[in-house]
């Protein structure tokens, strides 16, 4: 995965890359004019992005509404969409706003805003037991909230800490931190 | 097991060690095997973080998405299997295809002297959609292309010279379909037919330079 916009692993520089995006910026002021193809075009690229974000960030259970909410939210603001970036990178960031407005009524639904390292070490300590096959991404699903978040947004989105502590509303350190402790957490849940 | 360094092993991998700390901690890797081990293994997670592939949802969410939009209907109702997307040489070469094959169309029927007509009583033919007299003196007509091509001219040094190419050929391309149109409509004015493949031809036109003008203005 090649970073080539801050806060953003989406795009990669090849030659269909620039042809790409002319054509996603165009389907994007086609869409903000009223066209719905052009927008359901957008939707079928980034769809898939979107909702993997989401998942990571929230969970599955809430995961197509928010999905949804995200790309209505962006045809509503499709008119501040003005091209500078690119279009996926502008929905990218959307997408994350969307998510963290949504993140504090599911918290306190789901009573999972448990940080403490208690937490963290009881999923860095499970045994190794072929029962405990989960993958990956459903260990990142088991992380707390907060490092689940600064994890997917550091390691997986490639945001900065300092954009993450100004979504997040924490301090860069804490960031540092809480991505550490994700970090190790996850070493027990790589493919031997 | 940790000792005093395991917590600075995220930084140093991402590179947010200061110089002197990261010399210290080099030199404390080189005689601590658990700290190593620990620095491959996060190295591992970062790697396998950034290999993940992205999921669609399970259930399409268009439908869903297109009514809270207010979208009619018919869009979302349309089937789709598979996302294509195209290059805008890839599309105007389409539109090519399509203006040649339509133009070609319009020649032979010309040529054998079998003009279609509606299928309904003279009388009751459908209305024209446009007539030869349309184009190029329809007035909206003029005014949108000559809009666009203005907008076109003044972006025109942000496109590829590749780009421009295959859009000036494709141009001039749909410009002899239309011109065949309308020589067809001289001899047979009312030709349902001819009038719909002139109407779809000066739409293709009005669609690729307003798709042109658009990439040209997004170059910013």
């Amino acid at each position: 995965m090649v970073l080539t916009t801050p806060g953003v692993a989406t795009l990669r520089r090849d030659p269909d890359q620039r042809a790409l995006r002319d054509a996603e910026t165009a389907d994007a002021a086609l869409a903000a004019s009223g066209d719905g193809r052009a927008f359901e075009r957008l939707y079928r690229t980034h769809v898939a992005r979107v909702h993997s974000l989401v998942r990571r960030m929230v969970g599955p259970d809430h995961a197509d509404d928010i999905a949804q909410d995200v790309f209505v939210r962006a045809w509503n603001k499709l008119a501040t969409f003005r091209g500078d970036a690119a279009f996926g990178t502008w929905l990218h960031r959307l997408a994350v706003n969307v998510i963290l407005a949504r993140r504090t009524t599911l918290g306190t639904e789901r009573g999972r805003y448990d940080d403490s390292a208690d937490v963290l070490d009881d999923v860095a300590g499970r045994p190794a037991a072929p029962e405990w096959s989960m993958d990956f991404e459903e260990a990142i699903g088991r992380l707390p909230d907060g490092a689940r978040q600064v994890f997917v947004l550091h390691d997986i989105e490639g945001y900065r800490h300092d954009e993450i502590a100004d979504m997040l509303g924490i301090v860069p350190g804490t960031s540092k931190s809480q991505l550490h402790h994700a970090r190790m957490a996850l070493r027990r849940h790589l493919d031997r | 097991m940790k000792d005093q360094w395991t917590d600075r092993l995220s930084q140093y991998l991402d590179g947010e060690l200061a110089a002197p700390e990261r010399t210290t901690l080099e030199a404390h890797l080189a005689s601590c095997d658990v700290c190593r081990t620990t620095l491959e293994e996060l190295r591992r997670v970062v790697t396998n973080a950034r290999a993940l592939d992205d999921r669609p949802p399970a259930a399409d969410l268009w439908p869903a998405v297109a009514a809270r939009i207010g979208l009619s209907p018919r869009e979302q109702a349309r089937p789709v299997v598979r996302r294509f997307s195209f290059t805008v040489p890839q599309l105007a070469a389409a539109s090519v295809v399509l203006a040649l094959l339509s133009a070609a169309a319009a020649w032979l029927i010309v040529r054998r002297g079998t003009v279609p007509t509606a299928p309904v009583a003279v009388a009751e033919r459908a209305p024209v959609l446009l007539n030869a007299s349309a184009y190029p003196g329809d007035a909206r007509f003029d005014a949108q292309v000559a809009d666009l091509e203005r907008a076109l001219a003044r972006g025109r040094g942000r496109l590829d010279t590749a780009t421009v190419r295959v859009i000036e050929r494709n141009l001039r391309i749909i410009d002899r379909a239309i011109r065949g149109a309308q020589s067809a409509l001289a001899a047979d004015p009312a030709n349902s037919y001819l009038n719909l493949h002139l109407a779809q031809e000066m739409r293709r036109k009005l669609e690729l330079l307003r798709q042109a003008a658009t990439l040209a203005g997004a170059r910013s």
